[in-house]
């Protein structure tokens, strides 16, 4: 593995007495995709602002190719960004917003025209070049705030949820874009996004956050999978969670009653120990779902309280007598074999080993 | 074709529209109509009588004092207009940029607190300041320099011209440069645009308008001020303003004083109309 670009030691981040981050501790590799996701608050536009320049750490170090960054002014660093808001600059064309950043580097004005209109090609919107900002779309925009940044060919480009002002269908484009062009320019990518879909359909590695602090890193199937604690299972959502204390160990599952009754799990990861207080979550589309009680060990009888289509997968809702909530996805047409209607009862049912315990609570 | 829709006359909307278009007829196209009917007047045995006769145009035009009197005017209002602009903008600036919200409202009040007073009690206070014995030079009698001769000079018609528009210039750049979307700055410096390099780069480009207008409101104030060179500037070399006042003075000159009015009001429509144009013009070569 190489050394890692971008570190983050024990960063901390203040405003008045609101700590926006709290000890920040991780690593970005050279041409990583990463993606940084979290609610509203959660401290991930100010970890990419830091990063930038345009915060400074209360405390702690964020070093750049073993560089400590934290007195780099933001002009003398090499880490263009994305906006949210794209922030064009209304009173010049397209080509010259590319041309800034190179126009501040000093780049002379024949080499920087030269490569400012690579770039609009690249981004296929070279017809544009002399247009007004106003008059182009949404998406041609996008572009634009894109050749900015990479014409400056950095070494590491923030992106600040930059998709979010999109139509749906042209942030899937936007993704492809970004993707292709990540993988082809080797550039590494920090994407700030609320947005699970974006995070996970782009990032080589997701860091989700929450009050300022890391909830978990990993790959975003490790995540789906397998969640390290409460809230990322909850903001990962279509997961199932179950807590309980822990009745009986045998050599690698661990029994856990719960409200919603006994189930077994697998204890690869966590160790635990009887009497301890466990949770537990199974992915929605890990659970079956039958009619009749199954001859699996993990199993709950519930009513079916509503159904929810996306294309051909669908989310039922249920809830046990307990009123524990349960989720499960499934492809519609398999579905439609039970002609379920709401109120119905039903037995779910998941193998021990797609149950996930959590680590932390 | 399409149909454009019938534009219908409403009772309703006309009566509400009726008031101001009586109001700016009587007190403003009126006036101004009966102003150009009076340049065309003559004066018999101090008393003006009706006519139609070039006399007080070409009298006006040809005279050195008038056009020294308006080429000075046009000159010193512009150069308050400079002052005011560049006194303005590092105030401006850090309530813009620097200042939190609340303060920037203060500032804003405490700022117009000024037009509650008499313009003329403000420049009579300048002579206590400004005078050979005023207060500017007995502190700068102290360090051993001075007296100084700042009243009845360029100086202090300037430093009146200062009393009457900066307040408002200030005003005016810094509801222009609050309303600045930060973020453009920020992508600035994040591009590589050194700190003061952004008000070249983002900052004026952004407030273009805003300072067009606010240059406007500062010549138009300038140009027609009578106080501040009457007074401050001991009217030594006589700005439109007085020169009207002087032409209806000597002998009951008013259809000539009403040629100096309208030649200043083409002046400042030109002028508001030249800036106007400026200040919304489309980029060179941007379609």
């Amino acid at each position: 593995m190489s050394a890692p670009l971008v570190v983050f030691d024990k960063v901390e981040k203040k405003f008045d007495d609101f700590t926006a981050v709290k000890e920040l501790d991780f690593e970005i590799r050279e041409g990583e995709f990463i993606a940084i996701m979290g609610p509203s608050g959660c401290g991930k536009t100010t970890t990419l602002r830091m990063l930038a320049g345009l915060e400074a750490p209360t405390s702690g170090e964020i070093r750049l190719n073993g560089q400590v960054m934290n007195d780099v002014l933001p002009h003398e660093r090499d880490t263009p960004l994305v906006w949210q808001s794209l922030a064009l600059f209304p009173f010049l064309t397209a080509q010259r917003n590319v041309e800034f950043g190179l126009k501040m580097r000093g780049v002379g004005k024949a080499e920087r025209a030269e490569r400012a209109r690579k770039w609009l090609d690249k981004m296929g919107i070279l017809q544009f070049a002399d247009r007004d900002i106003s008059t182009l779309s949404g998406g041609q925009k996008q572009r634009v705030a894109l050749a900015r940044s990479l014409v400056m060919e950095p070494q590491v480009l923030l992106l600040d949820e930059p998709l979010s002002a999109l139509d749906a269908h042209l942030v899937i484009r936007m993704q492809a874009v970004l993707t292709d062009l990540q993988r082809e320019l080797g550039i590494t990518f920090v994407y700030v996004t609320h947005s699970q879909s974006e995070a996970f359909a782009m990032a080589d590695r997701v860091v989700i956050m929450t009050e300022g602090e890391i909830a978990q890193i990993g790959a975003p199937k490790d995540i789906y999978r397998a969640p390290a604690n409460q809230f990322v299972a909850e903001f990962v959502g279509r997961n199932n969670i179950l807590s309980g204390a822990v009745e009986a160990i045998s050599d690698d599952t661990a029994k856990i009653t719960t409200p919603s009754g006994d189930f077994a799990v697998p204890m690869n990861e966590v160790k635990l120990a009887e009497g301890q207080r466990a949770s537990f979550v199974i992915s929605a589309d890990l659970v079956h779902l039958a009619l009749d009680k199954p001859a699996s060990e993990n199993a709950a009888q519930c009513k079916l309280i509503s159904e929810e289509f996306i294309g051909s997968m669908v989310t039922l809702f249920l809830e046990d007598a307990k009123g524990h909530e349960f989720k499960v996805q499934m492809q519609e047409r398999e579905l439609s074999t039970f002609d379920l209607k709401s109120g119905d009862d039903v037995w779910l049912s998941w193998d021990t080993q797609s149950a996930h315990v959590l680590s932390e609570e | 074709m399409p149909q454009k829709p019938a534009r219908k006359f409403s009772l309703y909307a006309m009566t509400w529209r009726l008031p101001i278009i009586v109001w700016q007829l009587v007190f403003f196209v009126g006036p101004v109509l009966f102003m150009i009917a009076m340049s065309f007047f003559l004066v018999k045995n101090y008393r003006m009588t009706e006519a139609f006769e070039f006399v007080n145009w070409s009298k006006m035009m040809s005279r050195g004092y008038f056009w020294d009197s308006y080429w000075y005017t046009c000159l010193i209002a512009a150069v308050s207009t400079v002052c005011a602009m560049l006194l303005a903008f590092p105030a401006a600036f850090a309530l813009a940029f620097r200042a939190s919200d609340s303060t920037r409202r203060w500032a804003i009040f405490l700022l117009i607190i000024p037009f509650f007073t008499s313009y003329l009690v403000r420049t009579f206070s300048w002579f206590v300041i400004l005078s050979e014995s005023g207060v500017v030079n007995a502190m700068l009698g102290y360090i051993g320099l001075g007296p100084f001769t700042m009243l009845n000079t360029n100086f202090g018609t300037l430093v009146g011209y200062m009393t009457l528009t900066l307040p408002l210039v200030v005003i005016l750049q810094t509801i222009t440069m609050a309303n600045i979307d930060k973020t453009l700055v920020e992508t600035a410096r994040n591009l590589g645009c050194k700190p003061l390099a952004t008000i070249w780069q983002v900052i004026l480009p952004l407030s273009k308008t805003g300072f067009i207008v606010a240059a406007i409101f500062c010549f138009i104030l300038s140009f027609g001020d009578f106080v501040a060179p009457f007074y401050l500037g001991g009217s030594q070399e006589p700005t439109l303003p007085i020169l009207i006042l002087d032409t209806t003075k000597s002998g009951q000159q008013w259809p000539r004083a009403a040629v100096v009015a309208i030649i200043m009001m083409g002046t400042l429509f030109t002028i508001a109309f030249a800036g106007i144009a400026l200040a919304y013009r489309k980029r060179k070569g941007a379609k």
